[in-house]
């Protein structure tokens, strides 16, 4: 399903709001970050999307594993409680990094087919902006799996845990540099945009993947950005399971 | 023998109005198997829960192989294992890798794992389908493996909750078995907790008879069926003759009531004493023309102590008050 949904993404939502289409063609990497289409801008961002997407799902299985009384063998085995959500977050982590790559190799694969725009990346991309690349996808993708985690583990009840991921998860894809520059904003939405950690991610690989890119921040700002939520974030994980994974 | 579990007052009230354990006190003994039995909602799995570090009691104390549970929850973890009511196997695995996630939660290094996994699947009869996912295994199996499980880091006290619930009645008398095994070759303590009273009565040494929170009674099986009263012997002499003096002297017999040719004789131990009637019966020269034996159930000693019969605690209160301490565990 995590899978299929980027596809449907891409293919609609890239290809029809092709809004590229609109400027003047010398304009165009001007707007989208020194993309050479809107596809190609679009696509990198949804590599972000689909990690946020995919921590989302696998952090929130913490939920199955109460409801199937799988969490009460994790708590009574003699682990110390951190354990519980850091493995949780290591496997979310290596399941969006298989995700990704694969939404990656089908977006450069959209180049074959006719009729359609694909993912050009520079010329002369290498091996080194592709691990730049999977460096920050890691980093957004602990990050969001320790925050979905946490949130698993903090809010027992199920229907008031889907409202509040419902109330993350929109305004996190939307109000970013994800899908859509964030220089066409309103002022007050770009400001918040511009400190999405979804915004550093998509803009720091947008440094690797295109040239002359107009970032939005440095790229040891995104990235340090990144590690910090992710440190942060991971912690937060570990003290909140101290408390709630002890028997109360 | 040694108490390997002291509970002292435990209580654990869930809310204003649900007092799920109500000031609870037992020692188990080391090597027996002690069993919680009540309907459902006496506060079984309560109990359960505090002992095995999964809930905080509200006040009392329990020492679980010696460490304080209040302080101590690694330690009691480590010697502690739980089958819970629930199946928690994982069925994208197989059942060997099942028990391998296991040992690791409990830190038994890998060659030790690998071979103790093996004798224990052999143990529940898993061999061969060891290797299968556990997505194909029966009710039973999963079970089963349940059961393994437990045991991997050789824990001194297995706690069971409702082991056989929801098991046919072969798959049933097959768990019992291993159970059993369990304690006669490595001599461990198992507290389990049922409300199937032939359960209760086949496989514990010890019963505590709980409900509604309190414990209303705790002794061998035989013993809270003796003090129902007694097995009972109904007997079928010809004629008119009255045997009931000669009966009454008889060894081990403590009432005899006559109805015509029926005797209703109440005695300590029926099968002892049943030879000793029929002697005495025969030496007044009696001609008994049938004889049976029935003991008091389980289910006696059940009615006796709490007012009601299994059955019907479990359609009254026992119900509603389970629901009412779950979602109010829920809604915390």
């Amino acid at each position: 399903m995590t899978l299929i949904q980027p596809i449907v993404w891409l293919g609609l939502f890239g290809q029809a709001f092709n809004i590229g289409a609109l400027l003047p063609p010398q304009t165009v990497p001007m707007f989208f970050s020194g993309a050479p289409d809107y596809f190609s801008f679009m696509a990198i961002g949804m590599l972000a999307v689909n990690a946020l997407f995919t921590c989302m799902f696998s952090g929130m299985s913490i939920v199955w594993d109460r409801r199937f009384g799988f969490l009460n063998k994790l708590k009574v085995a003699p682990i110390p409680r951190g354990v519980v959500p850091i493995s949780r977050i290591l496997a979310t982590v290596v399941r969006s990094t298989i995700q990704v790559s694969i939404v990656l190799v089908i977006a450069l694969a959209f180049q074959y087919i006719p009729g359609l725009t694909g993912l050009t990346l520079k010329e002369g991309f290498g091996i080194v902006d592709l691990a730049g690349m999977f460096a920050v996808l890691f980093l957004l993708s602990t990050a969001f799996a320790s925050l979905f985690t946490t949130i698993a583990l903090a809010v027992e009840n199920q229907e008031t845990l889907f409202g509040v991921i419902n109330l993350l998860n929109l305004p996190l894809m939307f109000a970013s540099a994800a899908l859509f520059p964030t220089a066409m904003m309103p002022d007050w939405l770009r400001a918040v945009a511009d400190y999405n950690p979804l915004t550093w991610a998509a803009d720091a690989m947008r440094q690797f993947a295109f040239i002359d890119t107009i970032p939005i921040h440095s790229l040891a700002f995104d990235v340090l950005g990144l590690l910090a939520v992710a440190i942060l974030l991971m912690g937060a994980s570990v003290v909140v399971s101290r408390k709630l994974l002890s028997n109360r | 023998m040694s108490a390997i579990v002291a509970v002292e007052n435990l209580v654990k009230r869930f809310s204003e109005d649900v007092l799920a354990v109500d000031n609870i006190s037992f020692t188990v003994d080391e090597g027996e198997v002690f069993g919680f039995l009540g309907p459902n909602g006496a506060g079984k799995s309560t109990t359960i829960n505090m002992l095995t570090t999964l809930l905080k009691p509200t006040s009392g104390k329990a020492i679980v192989a010696g460490f304080d549970l209040a302080h101590q929850q690694d330690e009691v973890r480590k010697v502690i294992g739980l089958v819970p009511q629930d199946l928690t196997v994982d069925d994208e695995l197989s059942g060997r890798e099942n028990m391998y996630l296991q040992a690791d939660l409990y830190g038994v290094d890998r060659d030790r794992a690998r071979r103790d996994i093996e004798d224990l699947l052999h143990v529940v009869n898993l061999e061969e389908a060891a290797d299968r996912r556990v997505k194909t295994y029966s009710g039973g199996m999963r079970k089963r493996l349940e059961l393994a499980e437990g045991l991997i880091h050789h824990p001194r006290i297995l706690f069971l909750d409702e082991p056989t619930l929801g098991l046919d009645i072969q798959t049933r008398v097959a768990i019992w078995d291993y159970i059993k095994d369990l304690k006669a070759k490595h001599n461990i303590t198992v507290f389990l907790t049922t409300h199937y009273l032939e359960e209760a009565d086949g496989l514990c040494d010890r019963i505590a008879i709980i409900d509604r929170g309190k414990i209303v009674a705790l002794d061998t099986p035989t013993a809270l069926k003796r003090s129902v009263g007694g097995d009972v012997i109904d007997l079928i002499v010809d004629g008119t003759a009255d045997f009931s003096e000669a009966i009454r002297q008889a060894d081990g017999v403590l009432d005899v009531k006559r109805e015509d040719m029926a005797y209703r004789i109440k005695a300590v131990k029926g099968e002892g004493s049943i030879p000793k009637v029929l002697q005495a019966v025969s030496s007044q020269g009696g001609n008994v023309t049938s004889v049976s034996l029935s003991r008091p159930s389980l289910d006696q000693a059940f009615l006796e102590y709490t007012g009601r019969s299994m059955r019907d605690a479990e359609q009254s209160g026992g119900f509603d008050r389970a629901a009412a301490a779950r979602a109010s565990k829920r809604r915390r």
